[in-house]
């Protein structure tokens, strides 16, 4: 056989195959990150890191937190603003279509400021941590909420006629036809724009929310050890976001069988 | 036509890349500072790096028979950039410190700064020993000597660190903070400006900060910084930018009796008049 069928697909791949090449790929790409860093600094030093290892963990959970609770609001406000910019009533669907829009063609750094100092500020919301989790929640909705319009949009109108034709009152229809599809359909995207949620709320470290991004900042203004803190930085998100795109695959699979 | 443009653009691209790999005949001295501390480092109107640090960095510069590159770097990157060789020097403001001597060698102090408070006017705190109890805040720049000094001598109140000067002062004047610590002439100018919602105090007792050059741990511009500094000062170089970024301050300072930021030319530091 030659080596070369050691790294090309074939139907019946082992899983020892599979893992060979995964396992390739890392070492490539770790090592070429390991090389970089040996050409600028030459030195690991995560003791200073281990010290910190407390205020590590909360700023980690910190995060944690901040994105279950934002990913949950911003899936709710997400379903409204979706269902609102096809309404039929108009002043609701340009509220939400401007909205979506002018969420998205701004950036996320300028709206934490006018929503903590301007907006926060003139109606009293003064706790840093629900303003960081509203800021962020209103910042991804809008995202979420183009993706499910367009899964929504995406399912025939056709289907629902012969749903009440065959006698499913309306709550039946969406429940049982409208849900399972839009699933399926906008899964992939959502979970993509779950894990920039995780990103995300690394800016809300601006207002001096202690999340894990601000953690490592402020470990970082007393040990300098720049290069070393902030790969340990990208270790621990990816940890959080990687998850997430395991679980979009594995229930991706599940619903297959939908269509 | 579209075609005939790129090609256009390419061949553009490939003769500036040219000419900037021939254009540097004079040896380059590349320095590192953030362009975010005006009169000291920052931009002018045209966007060109302008200011005393600048200035200073061209006649170090010239001394040398050199030319100086400003780069701007934002200010967690100049200590790694010193130690990765982007960068020859560091002229941003930096206090001098022991911790940051561990990491880097600093040039002679050729400026002296002090800290100060701005106090928000709805704020309990009369005195800066009023910071240090629970429920006061102090706001502070992720990193600054002010940050440093807060957490080192308000144990008690909680610190919160920003990336911005903006943000400290926001929180002063909309009440979330207490005080910001920073240096007197960031505070002096944040007075002002909002003077019905702040005032301005002085940190008495304290020591002065240096602000030196900062080189690679084991340079040998080090040296010869110094020697630039000590001809430079004698020269009344100094006193040149005073008259050019800082005359207004000058006046200020003086009429407040607080230390100026540089050394008299016979090499003696200015004393507060406090």
């Amino acid at each position: 056989m030659p080596i070369g069928r050691l790294f090309l697909r074939t139907p019946k791949d082992g899983r020892a195959k599979l893992l060979l090449n995964g396992l390739l790929v890392a070492a490539v790409l770790v090592g070429f990150v390991a090389l970089s860093v040996a050409r600028v600094e030459g030195r690991y030093d995560f003791t200073d890191l281990w010290t910190y290892r407390t205020r590590l963990a909360m700023g980690f959970g910190m995060t944690l937190a901040f994105s279950v609770l934002s990913m949950a609001a911003s899936l709710l406000i997400g379903f409204a603003s979706a269902t609102g910019s096809r309404s039929r009533i108009l002043p609701v669907r340009y509220l939400c279509r401007t909205y979506v829009n002018v969420i998205r063609g701004t950036p996320l750094l300028m709206q934490i400021y006018l929503f903590f100092y301007i907006i926060g500020d003139a109606w009293g919301v003064e706790d840093r941590l629900v303003a960081g989790v509203l800021i962020l929640s209103i910042f991804e909705g809008a995202y979420i909420s183009e993706i499910l319009r367009g899964g929504l949009d995406s399912i025939e109108g056709s289907q629902l006629e012969i749903a009440r034709a065959v006698g499913f009152t309306p709550a039946q229809a969406t429940r049982l036809i409208v849900l399972p599809q839009l699933l399926r359909r906008t899964l992939p995207a959502l979970a993509g724009q779950f894990a920039s949620i995780i990103k995300d709320s690394s800016l809300l470290s601006v207002i001096s929310i202690v999340e894990l991004t601000q953690t490592i900042k402020e470990v970082n203004a007393a040990t300098f050890a720049f290069t070393t803190d902030y790969l340990f930085l990208g270790v621990l998100y990816f940890a959080l976001t990687f998850p997430v795109s395991l679980l979009s695959r594995a229930l991706e699979k599940r619903f297959a069988y939908e269509n | 036509m579209k075609r005939i443009l790129s090609i256009a653009l390419a061949a553009l691209l490939i003769a500036s890349l040219l000419s900037g790999c021939a254009g540097a005949s004079k040896k380059v001295l590349k320095v590192g500072m953030e362009l975010a501390y005006p009169p000291f480092e920052t931009k002018d109107a045209a966007g060109q790096p302008s200011g005393v640090s600048v200035d200073i960095a061209k006649a170090f510069a010239e001394s040398m028979g050199m030319t100086a590159e400003i780069q701007n770097i934002a200010w967690d990157g100049l200590i790694p950039s010193l130690q990765s060789g982007k960068v020859d020097l560091v002229i941003s403001s930096m206090t001098i410190t022991a911790k940051r001597e561990e990491q880097v060698d600093f040039s002679h102090a050729y400026a002296k700064a002090y800290l100060a408070l701005l106090v928000g006017k709805g704020s309990p705190v009369k005195t800066a020993a009023d910071l240090d109890a629970d429920g006061r805040v102090i706001s502070v720049k992720q990193g600054s000597t002010g940050d440093t000094y807060a957490r080192a001598h308000f144990p008690k109140a909680t610190i919160r660190a920003f990336d911005s000067e903006n943000a400290c002062v926001t929180e002063v004047t909309q009440g979330k903070a207490d005080a910001f610590i920073y240096d007197q002439l960031t505070i002096y100018r944040n007075s002002l400006q909002f003077a019905d919602k702040t005032w301005a105090l002085f940190l008495p007792g304290q020591e002065a900060e240096g602000w030196g050059m900062a080189f690679k741990t084991g340079s040998g511009l080090t040296a010869k910084a110094n020697a630039f500094l000590a001809t430079y000062t004698a020269d009344g170089g100094f006193d040149g930018l005073t008259e050019k970024y800082l005359k207004q301050e000058k006046a200020t300072f003086d009429q407040l009796g607080f230390a100026f930021f540089f050394a008299n030319k016979d090499g003696s530091w200015p004393t507060s008049g406090q």
